[in-house]
């Protein structure tokens, strides 16, 4: 076999076609090109839009921006999309049902955290019924600053987005950017998902909640292809790890 | 005749009405007042505004003794109006030392969620209310947030 299978971490119905295929193997590195092209210029995006940077949001997609232009188109619906763009405050009422349309989304799905608010809760962290940053419910890949940010900054964070996937295909893995400084809080103790310092019986928790918003298939559906809690595990390694290697090469 | 006019002997009000400090009632008459003022034209419920007031003991003025504490009280302000020509609006207050108020939803159906609105944030309980549910906070939410004792910082399960 020409390609490094191990090394793939991205599942396509066509590969299992071309592996059967004598000679056909060798044109998947081909496929994945096209793969990656296809997936990083049809990010359809779902709009968990609440508040205030929703109206920035809709300029992102109007003549002057316009990011259709690398593919990007609204839909209104979960079932579509491929990136979550959580655009406003979310409140600790609304938090279960952003994640459970984030549930609803199908692999592989990213999420951009838009604005203060949906970054850290900004001025309204603080406030008994605001959630202290979207990452803390689900896991973001994109922080674009601001309040709100520009529409123009709306388009570069999707291209930040884009070479992150690009990366991803490339075999780098999936880069997460860091969370943007923000000032003291009062319950610092909410650290985002993924983090090796997260409580793990927080997501837990968050999970469950999402979970038992419904009745009947909902109560009872499985996590994700991709655990949360799995990544945060395989994350917390990795940085164990790395510290290790340091320590030894010291 | 103004509402205040043909109100003001049969509720003991102040001569004049004050737009900052509406006229405070005793519990016992709110319905009544209420109802009053609905024969007289008030059918519009515009809105209800509970307070919370927690146990305060006011400053000693210098050589004087201190003045006694003032007990932990609810305040829940009704606002009523008559709509058409000359439309006009009147507010009452009851204060109570218990956060339990007779309901008015039997008068104004649009007292509904406004008293499930103030049940939620200030924990005024409207008696006789008849779906006195939360209304803006998660359903399992415990406590009642703009209560002055309500600590910034509580620890909410599982987001705070």
């Amino acid at each position: 076999m020409a390609v490094d299978e191990g090394s793939r971490n991205y599942e396509h119905p066509a590969y299992d076609y071309m592996e059967r295929m004598p000679g056909l193997s060798l044109a998947m590195t081909t496929v994945d090109k096209v793969l990656e092209w296809s997936a990083t210029n049809s990010l359809w995006i779902f709009p968990m839009a609440t508040s205030c940077c929703a109206i920035e949001f809709i300029s992102s997609a109007a003549a002057r921006v316009d990011i259709d232009q690398i593919g990007s188109v609204v839909r209104p619906t979960p079932r579509h999309c491929d990136v979550m763009i959580v655009a406003g405050t979310i409140t600790v009422k609304m938090a279960p049902r952003v994640k459970k349309l984030w549930e609803q989304m199908p692999e592989p799905k990213w999420c951009i955290a838009m604005g203060s608010c949906a970054i850290s809760g900004d001025f309204y962290r603080d406030i008994y019924s605001v959630v202290p940053g979207i990452d803390t419910v689900v896991p973001v890949d994109v922080y674009i600053p601001g309040c709100p940010p520009n529409a123009d900054q709306v388009l570069h964070g999707l291209e930040r987005l884009q070479a992150m996937i690009r990366s991803d295909r490339a075999g780098g893995g999936m880069p997460r950017e860091e969370r943007p400084e923000t000032a003291k809080m009062i319950n610092p103790e909410n650290r985002r998902v993924g983090d090796p310092e997260r409580d793990p019986s927080l997501t837990d928790a968050q999970h469950d909640a999402s979970r038992n918003l419904g009745v009947g298939a909902n109560s009872d559906r499985t996590r994700d292809a991709r655990p949360i809690g799995d990544i945060a595990e395989d994350e917390a390694a990795d940085v164990r790890g790395s510290v290790d290697d340091l320590e030894e090469g010291a | 005749m103004s509402a205040w006019e043909a109100l003001r002997e049969r509720f003991d009000l102040p001569e004049e009405p004050s737009a900052e400090e509406p006229p405070v009632i005793d519990v016992s008459r709110h319905v009544e007042m209420a109802a009053a003022l609905k024969e007289f034209g008030f059918t519009m419920y515009v809105t209800v505004c509970a307070t919370h007031f927690p146990e305060e003991a006011p400053k000693a003025k210098k050589g004087e003794d201190p003045p006694p504490p003032i007990p932990e009280h609810w305040e829940v302000a009704t606002v009523l109006r008559r709509p058409g020509a000359r439309s006009e609006t009147f507010a009452w207050r009851v204060s109570v030392e218990r956060p339990v108020v007779p309901t008015l939803f039997p008068l104004f159906a649009g007292a509904d969620w406004q008293e499930r609105e103030q049940y939620d944030l200030v924990g005024v309980i409207f008696e006789g209310h008849p779906d006195l549910r939360r209304l803006m906070m998660p359903e399992d939410w415990d406590g009642h947030p703009l209560r002055k004792d309500y600590a910034i910082d509580t620890r909410v399960h599982p987001w705070r």
